[in-house]
């Protein structure tokens, strides 16, 4: 056993052992490394004009794009759907998941605990291209939904390709993300304190406001955050239940990208979009603190 | 441009039956004579393709029976064209071996990739000399692209939805009733040309003054119209959710063969006649760059236009080759000068320099 221990001091001797966080840190090093390095890639094609005589991008650089991207209505109209569809998406999604992981915790039925969890899993097996073609399906003008108000004398309606319905598939896709992240922040919540405040007086309600919500606080921000962030960004919803007219800004992005060719008006439309998701990251840390996802911070 | 060394070096059995194969091959495609010219033949070549009715009638017309002859499988890379263009343009401009041996693609695009200069010349293709003017790509030097067949995008209706007959001006599909009903391509590929005419204009006002075309197209969008790709016309016809639409023939065709009550039209104003082309991206090998041009040879032959075009129902490149029975003295397949008049044609120039524009411009106005 000497030995071993002496050689385990010779390859690496007690005075590295300050060295292990950063060894420990150095994948997460080389992921954001890489990253960087695409986005210093696509800086530099932002800053470059299409010359369609020949259409490759030009040799000198100009904000030519910046200017096209910050002004034209297309651009500020697509902008201010995905913003406002993330916001919408993420409130609606945290009320309708915080009951959900509430009852997923709490139940004492473990029947109703796997249903629910089979329920949480059970899309996540199910690409979001997929779901959202089944929504396709059952809303469509010969879908189910249709199909039964057909039953009742109600004349087909148009539930698709609209505003509402990409806002539905994302909040639908969303869900679990939520459920999820919530589940563990309201697990660490002792049951027993909300015993406590009920033999103190305080009924469902107030408990459930001045006790659970504080406490679940740190899972209510990082799900928001997830959920905001992927909805900003998202991609697939919008084209396949937006009908063609309810484009988010990824959906911006590809068009410049693959279907007008113009990589650097692609590229700075995508450098924005990171800025603005960084932007309201940096603004949900200012205001909740950097610590909020930690439950130690939470309990501060 | 032909590798021989293969055949001078180590000629075994396995060498010679290649080499007699390549030769009967080669002498059934009616191309390069001569056994000594015939390079080594790559185990496959990807041809990028459409799906759906598409990729089987390119099958069925050329792939299947190039592999016959010449023993080279092919295999279909269903890529959007769109995505497939960047992907070549950097492989191109990184040195690299491209993803694909041949580009099967829209004239449009084909002429900004040979813009580009990621194209090869395909001068050399003896089928050429039996083509119509249809197949030389306009503006461009020599046949970095080779146009294979023509197409139009009409405008396909139900006719349960017009109990008057087919609708006669594009105009007509202002009716409130068609409010929701409407489906077009969502960069509005193929319309912007008939709203010029239906918003009053002049089509030799186009790329300069494009305004009525904008102000037609606003109207069209007050009738909330679905934005999409081929396969969701087809889809949405199929459902129920639309009673008319710009697309190509093609498409609509495909919905009537599989029972959807469909019908299409040229209305006064006129429609968008384009072509569709192939080319072969720069960067290969030069033997599976020569099999990549017997590939695009092969399809200019009447034998290989007559069944590949019967699938798409869109009139070849070739003389000779007939139009399918159920599309004779069809407007969507003009064989005659006549059948041309109401069929709009614009350079490809003109369209590549300004196509962006066009699509951002409509993609605004159905964004707002």
């Amino acid at each position: 056993m000497d030995a071993v221990e002496a050689v385990a001091a010779t390859l690496w001797p007690a005075r590295f052992g300050k060295a292990i966080p950063y060894l420990l840190l150095l994948p997460a090093i080389l992921l954001v490394g890489l990253l960087v390095l695409g986005l210093v890639e696509i800086a530099d094609s932002s800053l470059r004009t299409l010359d369609t005589s020949t259409f490759l991008p030009s040799d000198y650089r100009t904000l030519a794009n910046y200017e096209r991207a910050l002004t034209e209505g297309l651009f500020r109209t697509v902008a201010t759907r995905s913003l406002l569809g993330a916001v919408i998406v993420t409130v609606l999604t945290l009320i309708l998941a915080f009951p959900y992981a509430y009852l997923m915790v709490r139940t004492r039925s473990a029947g109703l605990r796997k249903l629910l969890l089979i329920a949480l899993f059970l899309p996540f097996f199910i690409g979001q291209v997929v779901r959202a073609y089944g929504w396709l399906i059952v809303l469509g003008n010969q879908g189910m939904v249709n199909e039964a108000l057909g039953l009742i004398g109600v004349a087909p309606l148009r539930l698709l390709y609209n505003y509402p319905a990409v806002l539905f598939g994302l909040i639908q896709y969303m869900l679990p993300f939520a459920v999820l992240m919530l589940a563990p922040a309201m697990t660490a919540i002792p049951e027993e304190l909300e015993s406590a405040a009920q033999s103190l007086g305080a009924n469902w309600v107030r408990t459930m406001f001045h006790v659970v919500l504080p406490l679940v606080k740190p899972g209510l921000v990082g799900a928001g955050l997830v959920v905001l962030t992927l909805s900003l960004t998202d991609f697939a919803m919008p084209a396949i239940l937006g009908g063609g007219s309810q484009d988010f800004i990824a959906n911006a992005i590809y068009d410049q990208f693959f279907r007008t060719s113009d990589q650097g008006l692609g590229s700075t439309l995508a450098l924005l979009l990171v800025a603005v998701g960084s932007i309201l990251a940096g603004l949900v840390f200012m205001i909740f603190g950097a610590g909020t996802l930690a439950s130690r911070g939470a309990r501060r | 441009m032909k590798k021989t060394g293969v055949f001078t070096s180590s000629v075994n059995r396995r060498t010679f039956v290649q080499g007699a194969a390549a030769l009967g091959g080669a002498a059934a495609l009616g191309v390069r004579p001569g056994f000594a010219q015939e390079p080594a033949k790559p185990s496959e070549i990807i041809v990028r393709a459409w799906g759906g009715s598409w990729v089987d009638s390119l099958k069925a017309g050329v792939s299947d029976p190039f592999t016959a002859k010449t023993g080279i499988a092919v295999r279909h890379d269903l890529t959007e064209d769109n995505e497939i263009q960047p992907k070549v343009w950097a492989a191109v401009a990184q040195g690299r071996v491209p993803p694909i041996h041949i580009n099967w693609d829209t004239t449009t695009n084909a002429t900004k990739s040979a813009l580009r200069g990621v194209t090869e010349d395909l001068s050399d293709l003896p089928n050429l000399k039996n083509t119509t003017d249809l197949a030389k790509p306009v503006g461009l030097d020599g046949y970095p692209i080779v146009n294979t067949y023509g197409y139009v995008y009409v405008l396909a209706y139900r006719p349960e939805a017009f109990p008057n007959g087919a609708p006669k001006s594009w105009k007509d599909l202002l009716d409130p009733k068609f409010k929701g009903r409407l489906a077009f391509y969502n960069d509005g590929i193929g319309f912007h040309f008939p709203a010029q005419v239906a918003g009053g204009g002049k089509l030799e006002d186009i790329p300069a003054n494009m305004q009525p075309a904008w102000d037609f197209i606003t109207q069209i969008k007050a009738q909330q119209p679905l934005l999409g790709e081929d396969p969701d016309f087809t889809t949405w016809f199929q459902r129920g959710e639309i009673d008319a639409a710009c697309t190509i023939s093609t498409n609509a065709r495909e919905a009537r063969k599989n029972g959807v009550d469909i019908a299409w039209t040229v209305p006064e104003e006129g429609c968008k006649f384009d072509t569709d082309g192939l080319w072969i991206p720069k960067g290969l090998p030069e033997n599976e760059l020569y099999w990549a041009k017997e590939y695009i040879n092969f399809a200019l032959t009447p034998e290989a236009q007559q069944v590949w075009l019967d699938g798409l129902g869109l009139p070849g490149v070739v003389p000779g080759v007939n139009p399918p029975a159920d599309l004779v003295n069809d407007p969507s397949y003009p064989t005659k000068p006549e059948d041309f008049e109401h069929l709009i044609r614009i350079s490809s120039k003109v369209q590549v320099e300004n196509e962006s524009d066009w699509f951002a411009k409509f993609k605004s106005i159905m964004q707002g």
